[in-house]
């Protein structure tokens, strides 16, 4: 078919047909606005309600992991489930927009298949540099599952806490969430940069941030190319579930 | 497709405004909205509008900048204070490990600090939420650090806070003009 001229497109007021790449129509003036018109307010509403988000992340997850009372293995159930609840009711606020991130358009099993070895690639690098900075910087070895080495239903229990449960809900908070109103705010790379170095630094272990961040960019960007969280649950899963058989294999 | 409509799109003059290559027939820029045909007083309101813009789009960028101060300003807290409970605190086993956080914290600032001004929202997100686990920590593990420059503390956070507010201006204007 022949074209002659750049592609076109309606203006958005007078429909007259301007280039393509115009920022405004050379016919009536009118600013050609791609997408909603956010005002100030409703984005700056979107960021508190995202530090709200946070906060109770950053508190949960600060009392768990740093107050001797809640040491123990009930509190820490009952911590994981008020933040599983905190990711589900903050996603299920704005359901209406969200809940598209649970289809799976295009499904394609090369595609899950590389995002898995991405995985489990990864799992192994982060498995070796771990133990080896462990070792280097504070001259040991730590073991957080040696209890449930050897007892078979005990491995089930710790596959499903580790592996399964953080897959799913970390990833409807940070990329189901959290991502989705930072790209309401901002653009995607500043979005997907924001998501990842706050999922990195909320495991509050600077030393595991070399590799959550980038284990976190990719899972965004995942979220983005696909446009469906399933990719990076199950990329999140596989890695978790791969850190869990190291342990206790 | 139908393409007649469009005027045939040999530039013969320049946007007085924007000075980008706009057609005869074009009776506003294609690229900044330029009254090209209006009278002198939409030029001249065009105009004014636009310097009302640029004076918003500085302002922002000075807040911003304030922003981007406070975090090279925390980095030099940390080092500072991981310096000090090394020195103080030498022969305990934790020290280094504290004086190593507390760089690597350090140099995390900076990096976001010298960012800020590319990337201005996602610098200051991340530093703001930083600072807070860093303090919410320093908070359980020993209260009294909450009021140890409490005065310094709000005054960071502060200045982070109106940086985020024009942060996310700024974000708004990129938006709006499609620079994406």
């Amino acid at each position: 078919m022949l074209r002659d001229g750049p592609p076109t497109k309606a203006c958005v007021q007078c429909g007259h047909l301007i280039d393509v790449s115009g920022k405004y129509c050379n016919n009536c003036g009118a600013r050609q606005i791609v997408g909603e018109n956010r005002t100030l307010e409703s984005n700056w509403l979107l960021l508190k309600q995202s530090a709200l988000f946070y906060g109770i992340y950053i508190f949960v997850c600060a009392m768990g992991k740093f107050v001797d009372v809640f040491n123990t293995l009930s509190w820490e159930l009952f911590m994981d489930g008020v933040l599983c609840a905190t990711a589900v009711v903050f996603f299920c606020f704005n359901w209406n927009t969200n809940k598209k991130l649970f289809r799976w358009p295009n499904f394609s099993i090369q595609k899950l298949a590389a995002y898995l070895a991405v995985a489990v690639a990864g799992a192994f690098v982060v498995h070796y540099l771990v133990g080896w900075l462990n070792i280097a910087i504070f001259s040991k070895d730590e073991h957080y599952f040696s209890f449930a080495k050897g007892h078979l239903l005990a491995s089930f229990i710790v596959v499903f806490y580790m592996a399964v449960v953080p897959a799913i809900f970390e990833e409807i908070g940070f990329r189901g969430y959290l991502l989705g109103n930072l790209l309401e705010i901002a653009d995607v790379r500043q979005a997907v940069f924001v998501s990842a170095f706050l999922f990195g630094i909320i495991h509050l272990s600077l030393f595991s941030l070399f590799w959550l961040i980038p284990f976190a960019l990719i899972i965004g960007y995942a979220r983005i190319r696909e446009g469906t969280l399933w990719y990076g649950i199950c990329f999140h899963f596989c890695f978790n579930l791969m850190a869990c058989l190291f342990e206790l294999l | 497709m139908e393409t007649s409509a469009l005027p045939s799109a040999q530039p013969t003059e320049r946007c007085n405004s924007c000075y980008k290559d706009v057609s005869a027939e074009d009776a506003f820029c294609q690229n900044c909205g330029y009254p090209l045909k209006g009278t002198a007083q939409e030029q001249s309101n065009f105009r004014v509008q636009k310097d009302f813009r640029d004076i918003d789009h500085f302002e922002f960028n000075a807040e911003v900048r304030k922003a981007a101060n406070s975090l090279y300003y925390l980095s030099a807290i940390f080092v500072i204070s991981g310096l000090i409970v090394y020195v103080t605190n030498k022969d305990s086993e934790d020290a280094v490990v504290t004086l190593i956080l507390n760089l690597v914290l350090a140099m995390i600032f900076l990096a976001l600090g010298g960012y800020a001004r590319k990337k201005p929202l996602a610098c200051i997100i991340s530093g703001l939420a930083l600072y807070a686990i860093v303090v919410v920590l320093n908070a359980i593990i020993d209260p009294v650090t909450i009021i140890k420059g409490l005065i310094m503390k709000i005054i960071i956070v502060g200045f982070l806070i109106k940086g985020l507010k024009a942060a996310l201006e700024i974000e708004k204007m990129k938006k709006e003009n499609q620079l994406l």
